[in-house]
């Protein structure tokens, strides 16, 4: 804060009888307190950071004046001091009963808050598939219907492919932001469990990828003796269909291969392609949420795939890493435990 | 020509059940349309469908309590059940095939993948 504004800020604040604090809202690192909140919550609040996370703009500090134990209840507000944002925070001291009752109800208030974001999310993308769903099966239709008429040629099969994929592509940028939005709102409840993975894999390459417009298909190689891993299902699920998708996605002739190989300690599930590979320059940032490799060219994509991936191969204690040449292709390999180990 | 196999299509979506009825039809089936779960089960009894294709979630009866309904009916009960399903959670695909779903297909999908799981199931 410069000086002029210091004088002025100092004597406003020390003019307030209620504790008052000013935090800087990037670091939460309180700049000022006022005279009472000093004398209730000691010198060494000034230039620290704030011991706790406000809800809702709320926070509650315990005060020791005097040997006696008190509470005292700031509401935080946005204000402008030289063009800067900072927090002002008026506090209130309370019982230590209705202190915690009071931290109670920010609480429940914050979680109630994050639960419907959750179901927002995810009640919107639920309907964002009804008209997904339709238009995918009317272009299966007009593109039938001109198939059986003779009327279709390279060009209407060509740009009617183009608008069946990217109905696909929509539906996947869906998912992500469902799966990604559930992660941030720590709505994610991991439930690990014994997995047989082949079992999985299969019914993916079932579910996901055959029957495909281009008609690749996804090879699957396992090798050693099949031992069940600990993980949360629809994680892995989530994990596999995302690199098996990308494996088609940035490949366009060959098939993708996975390699499912049961090693004595830890179960290794490659997935392989032979697509236009990943540039060096590239892979240090590959996991951040929003980063796309420089030669995606067209191909759509959120950028939240991979870090998502990782999050969730890290939350069932698996590893992951990745192997790419740009024209070559690119292979993820991930571990994870066996359930005896 | 028709398959002489009769699809009870049970959708509350008019807009998709209307484009997959000509897609059935162009792919010979006969196709019977309902737009909820109890309406679905009054045709199933009266038609006897080969396959009954259902969405799960419409406004009454929904796929699951059809499926149940299914299941306790002695006469029903040879009917398979394709589930249409907007979830592709693990769990809501497990939960129709414990209560006794043919098979599944999550939406959005291609009518070619669809046809494969239909085939599966009657031929």
């Amino acid at each position: 804060m410069k000086s002029q504004y210091y004088i002025k800020v100092n004597q406003l604040l020390n003019g307030i009888k209620a504790p008052v604090l000013i935090i800087d809202p990037d670091a939460m690192v309180v700049e000022k307190a006022n005279k009472t909140a000093i004398a209730q919550l000691g010198e060494a609040l000034v230039g620290n950071p704030l011991q706790v996370m406000p809800v809702n703009g709320s926070f509650i500090l315990a005060a020791g004046s005097n040997g006696k134990k008190s509470h005292i209840d700031f509401k935080s507000s946005r204000v402008h001091i030289h063009r800067k944002v900072y927090l002002l925070a008026i506090g209130q001291p309370v019982a230590r009963q209705a202190a915690l009752r009071l931290q109670l109800q920010h609480l429940e208030k914050e979680r109630n808050l994050q639960e419907m974001k959750a179901n927002f999310i995810s009640m919107t993308s639920h309907e964002f598939r009804t008209p997904l769903t339709a238009i995918a099966s009317a272009i299966d239709l007009v593109e039938g219907r001109m198939q059986r008429e003779g009327a279709i040629d390279d060009f209407y099969r060509r740009n009617i492919a183009k608008i069946s994929h990217e109905v696909f592509n929509l539906n996947t940028m869906l998912d992500e932001i469902l799966t990604l939005s559930k992660i941030v709102s720590n709505n994610y409840e991991i439930n690990k469990m014994p997995v047989d993975v082949r079992k999985m894999v299969d019914f993916l390459k079932h579910q996901y990828f055959t029957d495909r417009r281009d008609d690749r298909k996804l090879e699957v190689k396992i090798s050693g003796t099949p031992r069940k891993v600990i993980v949360d299902k629809d994680q892995l699920s989530k994990i596999l269909v995302n690199l098996i998708g990308n494996a088609f996605k940035y490949s366009d002739k060959k098939n993708p291969v996975l390699r499912l190989r049961y090693h004595k300690r830890k179960c290794e599930i490659r997935v392989a392609d032979h697509g236009i590979g990943i540039p060096e320059k590239d892979i240090p940032n590959l996991f951040n949420s929003f980063y796309r490799g420089s030669n995606v060219d067209g191909r759509e994509g959120t950028g939240l795939g991979l870090s998502i991936v990782k999050t969730f191969v890290e939350m069932n204690g698996g590893k992951i890493t990745v192997d790419s040449e740009e024209n070559k292709g690119t292979t993820f390999s991930i571990t994870f435990r066996y359930e005896d180990e | 020509m028709r398959t002489n196999r009769t699809i009870l299509l049970i959708e509350d979506k008019t807009n998709l059940s209307d484009t997959l009825r000509t897609l059935l039809e162009m792919h010979d089936f006969t196709v019977l349309l309902a737009e909820n779960g109890e309406e679905g089960l009054r045709q199933a009894r009266l038609n006897r469908p080969d396959l009954v294709i259902s969405d799960i979630y419409m406004p009454v009866m929904n796929g699951y309590e059809l499926l149940d309904t299914f299941q306790s009916d002695s006469t029903l009960r040879q009917i398979p059940v394709l589930m249409l399903t907007a979830k592709t959670g693990m769990e809501e695909v497990n939960k129709a095939m414990k209560k006794g779903a043919a098979g599944y297909v999550t939406k959005p999908f291609l009518f070619k993948k669809l046809h494969a799981v239909i085939r599966k199931i009657l031929f």
